[in-house]
């Protein structure tokens, strides 16, 4: 029941967070609107009994990658008027109809009897052990390949870096020469 | 632990190798600055140890069978090692014709090779990852890298343009891929394509609805990889704005991996639903198949027309697929020859445009017979095989993914294969015709654009090996076909 209750609110709030993520005009109010999204992922994370991966996500989301985007925003300065006209035309009706569609057919789903969330634990299942020393038996025994794996997208990380940052801009300093 | 976690170093050495090679040329390229010849050596000897490795899984697979590793991420058997191979065969033919590319990038150039190394891994990941949470790490490894690639000559918009637009849409698509995974583990209980086909033939599901949507979501996940029609909107841009010398790779790495991951999803883990998945993959394969022909004839540049002809490639492929376990030879057969005659194809088009440029628009070749006989001949050639006529490989490609798919009772949708494949050579013989029955555009004078053109080095290696590799199994596919048809999901 509690469950049920504390879904409800958070899952209202993430949905709010989102929503504002998209329509806000001014994009810090958009930042804060992924921010409590996050935070109420996070509360899911908690009534899961999933503790660590609620710290992470608290931790790395809310608060690491988001200081990161408000930064980038103060960076690119965030009175600059921004031009919020759709190029496409009929681009937003059609948004509207495709998203409609989507719900249409989760109803249908829904309502027409062929659908049942959890079909594959059956019963209560074991109980979960969210700790950060459980994930840490699980992350270097059974997971132990994909966590591996993840050091290749450090390394395409730090070589995509420099690949796509290290070269001389031309154009700019043909500007600065006044040639055209 | 170690029991549990059963560690291989033989499952995952083409890939370790891989690592150790980029790791290796970034770490002398930080130190010593060395020409790009010493990168060249570097690569060469990686990419031997790599397939040298991959032929121990060979060995191993045949002789003892099929095993399982890493607690059960990854699964070496026939399927996964003949993607390997094709997908380093891929690999260094497009790490050949990107040389022009890696040289004339300079310092830039050594991070060009380390994220091609990580595309192949990523790729082979995917090929024999035996668990979708591993599967979604390779596509991940693979995608990102390419990315990267698609936009590394950051000196021009066009490039920015194509590592956005593909970055955007493939991201995307990764987060439908990993939404497919949680709505397939909410109705199955299990991230394992084992796991969940045990689960699916032990129990009934009465309400398989979340299954379904599950899916169709891994499905469309893989569908945006491959570029299949209504997921492929990203590819003509991408082609076009990305350097002419790495967009063979792109193209023909992605469609390799996506149709591994795709091939042992549907097969190994939801064989009971085959009756659902056939049926949706026929649907892809038609829409595929009728915009990629159809939006074919109307470009003027001919990276778009290459990527639209890729369109309907991957619906050809699909269509073979969509004979389930029984089609999959004749995918490997279709993906092995179609992919040497991309990056064959792309070769010549990094040839006439340069390693680095962006867009080909068609009147560059025009009367490209006089300026040079032998990219004209090889290119007319890969257009003939991927138009499908009969002493290509392309033929024999497309005979088969018909012939399957006409056997598991998709007849319609192999009569609309074959009327697009008629309708095909029209586009692919429209470039011919560009190359030996027009003038050069601009007076051919020395020292001009519109000079003599010769495919140097490396270059004009991957021609001939991949016009060989066209011819040869055009007119001969038996032991090609034979050696595939044991490379089914184990």
């Amino acid at each position: 029941m509690t469950e049920l209750v504390l879904f409800f609110i958070f899952g209202a709030l993430a949905l709010v967070g989102g929503l504002t993520v998209v329509a806000a005009r001014n994009p810090v109010h958009s930042a804060m609107g992924l921010m409590l999204t996050l935070f109420s992922l996070a509360v899911f994370y908690v009534v899961q009994a999933a503790h660590f991966v609620a710290a992470v996500q608290v931790i790395v989301y809310a608060g690491a990658v988001m200081t990161l985007f408000l930064f980038v925003i103060m960076l690119i300065g965030v009175d600059k008027a921004e031009n919020l006209s759709e190029t496409i035309r009929l681009q937003r009706p059609l948004v509207v109809l495709v998203g409609l569609t989507v719900v249409v057919v989760g109803v249908f789903v829904a309502v027409g009897g062929r659908f049942a969330w959890i079909t594959g634990v059956v019963g209560a299942g074991p109980e979960v052990n969210g700790t950060a020393e459980a994930i840490g038996d699980d992350l270097f025994t059974t997971w132990l390949l994909p966590f591996e794996a993840t050091s290749l997208l450090l390394i395409i990380a730090s070589a995509g870096a420099l690949a796509l940052a290290f070269f001389r801009p031309r154009r700019r300093e043909g500007k600065e020469e006044g040639a055209p | 632990m170690s029991d549990l976690v059963n560690v291989s170093y033989l499952a995952v050495g083409p890939e370790i190798l891989l690592t150790l090679g980029a790791v290796l040329v970034l770490m002398i390229d930080v130190f010593r600055q060395p020409s790009a010849r010493v990168h060249a050596w570097i690569v060469a000897a990686t990419i031997l140890a790599a397939t040298v490795v991959t032929w121990f899984q060979w060995d191993r697979v045949t002789g003892e069978g099929p095993f399982l590793a890493f607690s059960d991420m990854v699964v070496i058997d026939e399927y996964g090692v003949i993607a390997s191979f094709i997908l380093l065969l891929v690999g260094a033919l497009g790490l050949a014709v990107a040389w022009g590319m890696v040289e004339r990038l300079g310092r830039r150039g050594a991070e060009g090779i380390v994220l091609v190394f990580m595309a192949i891994a990523g790729f082979q990941f995917m090929a024999v990852s035996a668990n979708l949470v591993m599967m979604f790490m390779g596509l991940e490894i693979a995608s990102i890298s390419l990315y990267v690639l698609a936009g590394i000559t950051r000196e021009r918009p066009e490039a920015d343009e194509a590592a956005l637009k593909y970055f955007l849409l493939g991201s995307f698509a990764s987060a439908v891929f990993i939404y497919g995974v949680a709505l397939a583990f909410a109705g199955t209980g299990g991230v394992s394509v084992y796991d969940i086909g045990a689960f699916l033939r032990g129990s009934v599901l009465l309400k398989p609805g979340v299954l379904l949507i599950g899916m169709a979501l891994l499905i469309t996940g893989l569908a945006f990889k491959l570029s299949a029609a209504p997921f492929h909107v990203w590819a003509p841009d991408t082609y076009q704005g990305s350097p002419a010398g790495i967009v063979g790779f792109m193209a023909a790495g992605a469609k390799v991996g996506a149709f591994a991951g795709l091939g042992r999803i549907v097969i190994t883990a939801f064989p009971l639903y085959e009756a659902e998945w056939a049926v949706g993959l026929a649907i892809l394969a038609t829409i595929s198949i009728a915009t990629g022909t159809l939006l074919a004839i109307a470009q003027s540049d001919i990276r778009r027309l290459l990527a639209y002809s890729g369109v309907a490639h991957a619906g050809f492929i699909l269509t073979g697929l969509t004979a389930g376990e029984a089609g999959m030879p004749a995918v490997w057969f279709y993906l092995a020859v179609y992919t040497v005659q991309l990056i064959g194809a792309f070769a010549v088009v990094a040839a006439v445009a340069g390693p680095t440029a962006a867009g080909s628009p068609m009147s560059d070749y025009e009367g490209l017979s006089r300026r040079s006989p032998f990219l004209a001949a090889v290119l007319a050639l890969f257009m003939l095989a991927m138009s499908g006529v009969p002493l290509t490989a392309g033929f024999v490609g497309k005979f088969g993914a018909f012939a399957v798919a006409w056997r598991a009772d998709f007849e319609w949708l192999v009569i609309v294969a074959l009327v697009a494949s008629v309708a095909g050579f029209f586009f692919y013989l429209r470039v011919i015709v560009l190359m030996y029955m027009r003038e050069p555009a601009v007076a051919e004078a020395p020292g001009t654009m519109r000079a003599r053109l010769e495919p140097v080095g490396a270059l004009r290696w991957v021609l001939i090996i991949s016009t060989a590799i066209t011819l040869a199994f055009g007119i001969y596919p038996t032991p090609l076909l034979d050696l595939l048809s044991t490379a089914l999901p184990f």
